[in-house]
Order: C-alpha cells, then structure tokens, then sequence
C-alpha cells in the first residue's frame, strides 16, 4: 500500500500542472514495468517541455504510434497513475495527451 | 602509494544455493587466500551494496560482514545504486590515503535472483527520482529515454547499439567467470523482445547473483611480498541530479567527464595510454556514451565507431573494452560491478586473463555508474 | 432565478462495438441491435475512473466563466462507480480544480439519477443565500456482467454543470421528484457488477417514474409536451426513452437530437445529462426543454429548463468532439474494465 501522506502530499503539486501544454522532449516505451504498473503495460512515458519551460515526466495516455516522437505537442490530463492495492488510497496524477 | 594486491570473484549468475552473504564469503575466502593474508591482517573493510535493505529487509550489513570475518574493525557500506562498488572502493583509497600501513578489503556483492523481475525492477527503479518511477519509468526506460535522444541527434539506429553486445557477448564467451557465455550476432539483438523502446532484451545487462572482491594496501612491506600489485593512480567519484530531466545533456553523462578528467589528471597519463577498460554498459547506449564521456571517442562519432570493432579482442585495437564481457555479459549483480571491474583490470594488468589477456596491458581504466548518470567512478590503476 | 451558468462534458476517446461484443458471445448482431438501439458505446481508459472523468467535464464547466472559485460553496458529486465506498470523490475534485476549502461538499446516489437529485439540492442552497454557485457533477465508468445486457449499455462518461443566479444560459423555471421503494436494478456492497430484474426495470420501474413524474410537473406549470422545443430522457437503451417521450405525448422529432444512447451507450449518472449536452449544441434563446432521469430503486427528476440568450456564449461543439474516438477490441474492452 502507497503512503496516503505521499499520496495527499504530491496532490498538491499535481493541481498546478493540470491542463497544462507543452512538447515532448524524451519519451520512450516500457514492455516491462515493476510492480504497479503492470495493467498498463506496455505504455509510453514522456518528459514534456511545457510552455513555460517546466519539465514534466508522464506517460503518454489516448495516443496514436505515430504521437511517441520528440516534438509531439500534447496537454496535461488527471488520470490514475499507478493500480492501487484493492485496499488502498487511489493515486491520482499528471499524464499526458497529445493534443489534436 | 596506495596498491591493490588481490582480486577474487565468485560467478556470476544465478546462483540459486547461495545468499548474498553466501557469496560475500567466498569473495572474501577466495581473496584472502590469494594474498595469503589472514582476517585479522584486515584493518577495514569497505562493503559496496545496493539492495539488500529493499529486497532482504537487510541492513547493518557490516555488523554482519564482522560476523563472518570473526573481527572488531571499521567497516563500511556504501551505496551509490550501480556505483556502489565503485565508491566502496574510492572510499578505501581514501581511507589509505589517511591511514598508513594498512590493508584494507573491499567487497561488492548483490542477491537479485531471491525476487520476482516486477519486484528487482521495482526496486532498481529506487535509482530514479521520486517524479520518475511515479511515471512509471523504470531503469531501462531512462537509458532508452536518452538512446532515442542520441540515435534521433546523431542519425543512428537500433543497429548501431547492437554492436555492443556483440562484443561484450564474445568477451564473454572468454571469462570463465561470465554470467553467459554464448556468443551472439548482431540480428539476434534486433530480434529479442523490447524492453523499453529502442532497448530490447540483449541491448540490457541481465539480473545477476554475485560477490567481488579486492585488497588494498599501503604497506609497503606487504606490497614487495605479494606475487602480483597494480599500483592506484587515480580514483575520483562525481555526482550530479538523480533527476535525468534535471541534467545539462541528454546525450552525455556529466559525472563521467568531470570524474575522468580528474582521475586523468590525477594519473599524469593521456586517454591514448590506457589499454583496457571496463566500461559500465548496463545498457549498450551506455558503453557508447561512456567512450565519448570518458574521452576516448569524440562526442557523436561513438555509435559509427562501434561497429568498426576496434575495441574488440583479437582485433589489434589499442584499447579493448569490456574484456570481461562487461556487465551485459559477465553479469551485473549490481553491488559486485564496480569491484569486478577494477578486479578484471588488475587481472590485465598482472597477466593473468588467460584467454583474453590483453598483451602488454600497462594503463587500465574502470568506469562505474550509478543510476542514470547520478553517480560515477573512475578508476585508473598501472602494472 | 436560478439556473445554469455553463456546463461541461467529457467522453472518452474508446469506443466498442454492439456487433464486436455480440459475436463473441454468439449472438446475432443485428437482433441485438434492433432490440437496444445501440450502435456503439463509451469505454474510459484503464486509467480513467468517474473521478478523472469528472475532473475532465468540471474543467470544461468551468474553463469558459471569470468567476471567483472561492463563491463555489456547493460541490457535489453523482456517480454509481465511486472511486470509494467512503471517502469523498467531491473533495478530490475541488481540490483538484483549486476550489479552496470553505465549502459544503458531498457524494450522491440514486442510481442513474444521483446527479440530478443534487441539482434540486443544490438550487436550494443558492436561493437561500448560502452559496453563489453550486458545481455538480454526474460520471459514470458503468460497469455491466459480461454476457448481460448491461454489456452492451452500460458505458463511460460526465457532465458537470455550474449552477448559479446570474448570467444563466439556462433557468430552471420549476421541477418535481418522484420516488418510491422499487428493486428494479441494485449493487450490494463489495460487489463489483450491479443486478437487475430484467423485464421488472420497464413498466413498474423506468415508465411509471417517468410518467409520474413528468405528469406532475406539467400539473404543476400547467405546461404540456407541445410547448417544448426538446424533451430529454433518462436513456438506459435506444427504446425506452422513445416509448416514453411517445407515451406522454411528444413528437419523435423533440427527442431525437437527445438519444446520444444510440452512439454513446448509458453512462448511468450522466445519461440524461449527455443528452441534455446533445440537445444544447442546437437550441436556441427562448427555447423550453423538458429533463426526465431516472434512477433505479427507484426515483425520477423532471425539469422545466429555458433556454436564454447567452447559450450563444457558451455554447459548446457536442456532435465533432464525439467523432474523435477509436475503436477497440473485446479483450481491450475487458482489461480497461479491469475485468481482466
């Protein structure tokens, strides 16, 4: 089980990239991912470059292949980040989307 | 002057009968013995491990280590997630460098094989910042992340990186000691299953069991007794952000060229007089990186360069890197690295790497790395 | 006067197939069809629940007014899939739109009809002065057994709407509720997939609701199905909101525009709402429309909603923003439900 203090800690900082656009930078996709992320597997990440210069990591969510490339112009989204234990706090975070 | 005396490594591999302190006491059995020293001749020992606490709930290793050992010394652990060996090992020169007349042992030692892949993944991502295994980046998506940045900037492929492995695979087959020991082509990388997108399996060091370990000494007495000594001419250790988005570069490992420039420095010799170096290639983007980090190939140019094999044994190169199969071929239990590598220069360096002996091996080089290039180590030791 | 200051809705980029999901189970494709009036339906992504969906549709509401976030007092949250049993998902959402912390919130259900029971609810706390302006929020990752009938209707989506005293793109002229004790669709506690009585949700459930309840209200403004431009229903499949918008009186060209089921599929909390959102796209000042949800157990709003001249303002694209989907698979469809 994540720390609901992490989890009630990070929140505050993920409010303030919300809705967010920028352009990927780096991006790369994982086949095998660690305990966590397995459902989402295999799934794109990025480091985004926002407009004001800020650099996000995220995975890159509702996309296309031919959107996994540096330059890509995407927006940042809420979704789940990682599978909560069934009994755990439900982590909510930045991903991104490429934006049409 | 600080020398190392003795090297003993146990294989690397699976090695389902043996814990991790299993192992740490053959390494350190074995290395005893080759320089006929007897535990209580050790007046501290340096302990290089990674994760032992995340994966065994174990910590105070060194309370144990002085279990094993049956003494009352100063013992340390260092962690510098892949750099730990490489630091352990700094920190013992160090150590000599302000305490004359002692011998001091220094052991790397991992247990990967106890756990589940999702589970040695989890916890190597510990290496990544916080942002970063919260994205869902593991290990491997970090050094994939800064191959697609390289192959894009330099105009590579896939193919170039695969030539690494090709080689460190021959190496491999080389060293008796070797996680694998089948030699491999360059479309067998290419077909091997993706781990991160442009990494695929055999561009990436495996999970491995295994212990090193060295003596060091500045006993001058100690150092005309024993059968082989290199002498330490430079070891420097440089961090930089754990964070790769926080990095200068994408394309270079900053830690590596400060530290090289020092260790170089520190050495008085040029890049052209080292003659064998074990490079820390926990993925094949990492080997090329780290020849044009290290200053061995210029910035760009290491991708073309590889698959002209010059670094290659047998080939008549000036430099052969990765005699010991590297880490993608001799095995990469993390903690032991950074002591195998400078142990397999010492073997050059005192003529005793059998099959793969590099003739005339005068200068070596090793070059350990934590994380994404959050922690370096360079090391250059002479004959 | 109370009413709608703006709204916003969200639906996810996936999409599944009636045909897809008949011909694993064997069944003919074309039967199914007919019988539900479903072409295709909404999936969210595995990394989409009501909570996201809802942060995506309150986003949206809110994106296109300058108002203070500080005069949102009311924040309330409809939804049949909670992200929690207990834990509220209507603070996570103001504390994710930056809605700081004097305000009343909570978590509504009444089955498909949690959102709107929280409209009546919420006008009340701004006629009496309590607040500025309520958020409310329907959203729905429904969830149906595989091999049942919810399969093919039960789907994903939200709308939030932003209700308010001035500058209304819609007043609510009046409304009524209608509420009885009638098991025709429930979820246990701890059970993933909600139940139902098949044959029992249609004329002692969704029909006599409905009709109760909208009769009610045309007693009570003395208004009659002609004198509105649309009428939208709850619509837990493509027949029964036909039936019962015919059944009370009115003509199949006031509905048509609201049945988004036929390519959307229910998405439980924010069905009749998303018709509300198909319907907006096209009305036009002075314009009257009828609201009916429903919700299982069982219960039903009706509304009198006018139309005013700054929808034009704050009118949004319904019909384009829908054709940005993407197909997908069974098994893609099983492992986004997390059924797999």
């Amino acid at each position: 089980m994540i720390s609901p203090v992490k989890i009630w800690r990070r929140q505050k900082d993920i409010r303030k990239i919300l809705g967010k656009k920028g352009k990927i930078f780096l991006w790369t996709k994982i086949f095998t991912p660690g305990t966590g992320f397995k459902k989402y597997a295999p799934y794109p990440v990025v480091l985004v470059e926002l407009e004001n210069n800020e650099k996000v990591y995220g995975q890159l969510v509702d996309q296309e292949q031919k959107d996994l490339k540096i330059g890509t112009k995407v927006i940042s989204v809420l979704r789940k980040v990682r599978t909560a234990s069934v009994d755990g706090v439900i982590a909510y975070g930045i991903k991104f989307k490429p934006l049409k | 002057m600080t020398s190392l005396i003795g090297y003993y490594t146990t294989k690397f591999g699976e090695l389902w009968d043996k814990s991790l302190f299993d192992l740490a006491e053959e390494a350190i059995d074995g290395v005893l013995k080759a320089t006929n020293l007897e535990n209580k001749q050790i007046d501290a020992v340096f302990f290089g491990n990674m994760l032992a606490g995340v994966l065994g709930n174990n910590l105070h290793s060194t309370s144990k280590l002085a279990e094993i050992l049956k003494i009352n010394v100063p013992i340390f652990r260092t962690e510098a997630a892949c750099a730990s060996g490489g630091t352990a090992f700094n920190l013992a020169k160090t150590y000599l460098d302000s305490n004359s007349n002692k011998n001091v042992l220094v052991i790397g030692a991992e247990k990967m094989t106890d756990y589940s892949p999702e589970e040695v993944i989890t916890a190597l991502s510990a290496a990544a910042s916080g942002e970063e295994q919260e994205a869902g980046l593991t290990f491997s998506g970090l050094y994939a992340m800064m191959a697609n940045f390289y192959l894009e900037k330099y105009h590579y492929t896939e193919k170039n990186l695969a030539y690494v492995s090709v080689k460190n695979h021959y190496h491999g087959s080389l060293n008796d000691k070797a996680q694998f020991r089948r030699k491999i082509t360059v479309e067998d990388v290419l077909k091997s299953a993706y781990v991160s997108y442009p990494l695929k399996v055999l561009d990436s060091s495996p999970i491995s069991d295994g212990a090193s370990a060295v003596v060091l000494t500045n006993n001058h007495d100690m150092i005309k007794k024993q059968k082989y000594s290199t002498a330490v001419l430079a070891s420097e250790v440089i961090t930089d952000t754990i964070s790769l988005k926080s990095r200068k570069q994408i394309d270079e490992i900053l830690a590596t060229k400060i530290a090289s420039d020092k260790a170089f420095k520190m050495a008085k010799i040029k890049r052209s007089d080292i003659n064998v170096a074990e490079l820390h290639d926990c993925f094949s983007i990492a080997e090329i990186l780290a020849m044009e980090d290290l200053g061995f190939w210029k910035k760009g140019t290491g991708g073309q360069k590889i698959t002209e094999e010059s670094t290659t044994y047998g080939n008549g190169g000036n430099l052969i890197v990765n005699s010991s199969g590297g880490l993608k071929a001799s095995g990469h239990p993390v903690g032991a690295t950074g002591i195998k590598q400078i142990g397999e220069i010492f073997l050059q360096l005192t003529g005793q790497a059998n099959n793969r002996q590099v003739k005339n091996a005068k200068y070596g080089l090793a070059h350990n790395v934590g994380g994404s290039g959050g922690t370096a180590v360079v090391t250059i030791l002479s004959s | 006067m109370i009413g709608i200051v703006s709204y916003g809705f969200y639906v996810p980029k996936y999409r599944i197939k009636t045909d897809e999901i008949a011909t694993v189970w064997g069944k003919n494709p074309e039967d199914v069809k007919k019988s539900l009036l479903i072409e295709e339906k909404a999936v969210a992504g595995i990394d989409e629940d009501s909570l996201t969906m809802a942060f995506e549709s309150s986003s949206s509401a809110l994106s296109d007014v300058q108002i203070d976030k500080n005069k949102i007092k009311v924040v309330l949250f409809g939804s049949e899939t909670h992200p929690y049993a207990v834990n509220p998902a209507s603070t996570i959402l103001a504390e994710f739109l930056g809605i700081e912390k004097n305000y009343l919130a909570y978590d509504t259900e009444f089955a498909c009809k949690a959102a709107t029971g929280a409209i009546i609810s919420a006008q009340a706390l701004i006629k009496s002065g309590y607040s500025d302006y309520a958020l409310i929020t329907g959203s729905d990752k429904g969830m149906g057994k595989t091999h049942d009938v919810l399969e093919y209707t039960a789907a994903s989506g939200s709308v939030s709407l932003l209700l308010g005293k001035d500058d209304l793109i819609l007043e609510i002229l009046d409304f009524e509720s209608f509420s009885s004790d009638t098991p025709d669709f429930w979820r246990r506690e701890g059970i993933r997939y909600p139940s139902h009585g098949g044959r029992f949700t249609g004329k002692p459930s969704y029909f006599y609701h409905i009709e109760e309840s909208s009769k009610s209200l045309f007693k009570k403004t003395g208004l009659k199905p002609e004198d509105f431009a649309y009428g939208v229903f709850h619509m837990p499949n493509g027949k029964f909101p036909v039936q019962v918008a015919k059944s009370l009186g009115f003509s199949p060209a006031q509905i048509k525009d609201s049945l988004t089921v036929n390519y959307l599929g229910n998405s439980y909390t924010a069905s009749a709402l998303m018709g509300l959102m198909a319907v907006l796209e096209k009305a036009k000042a002075g314009d009257l429309i009828f609201l009916c949800s429903y919700g299982s157990g069982a219960g039903s709003d009706s509304f009198v909603l006018r139309v005013t001249k700054n929808l034009t303002k704050r009118k949004k694209e319904f019909i384009k923003v829908i054709k940005n989907k993407k197909y997908i698979d069974y098994p893609t469809y099983l492992k986004f439900m997390e059924m797999i």
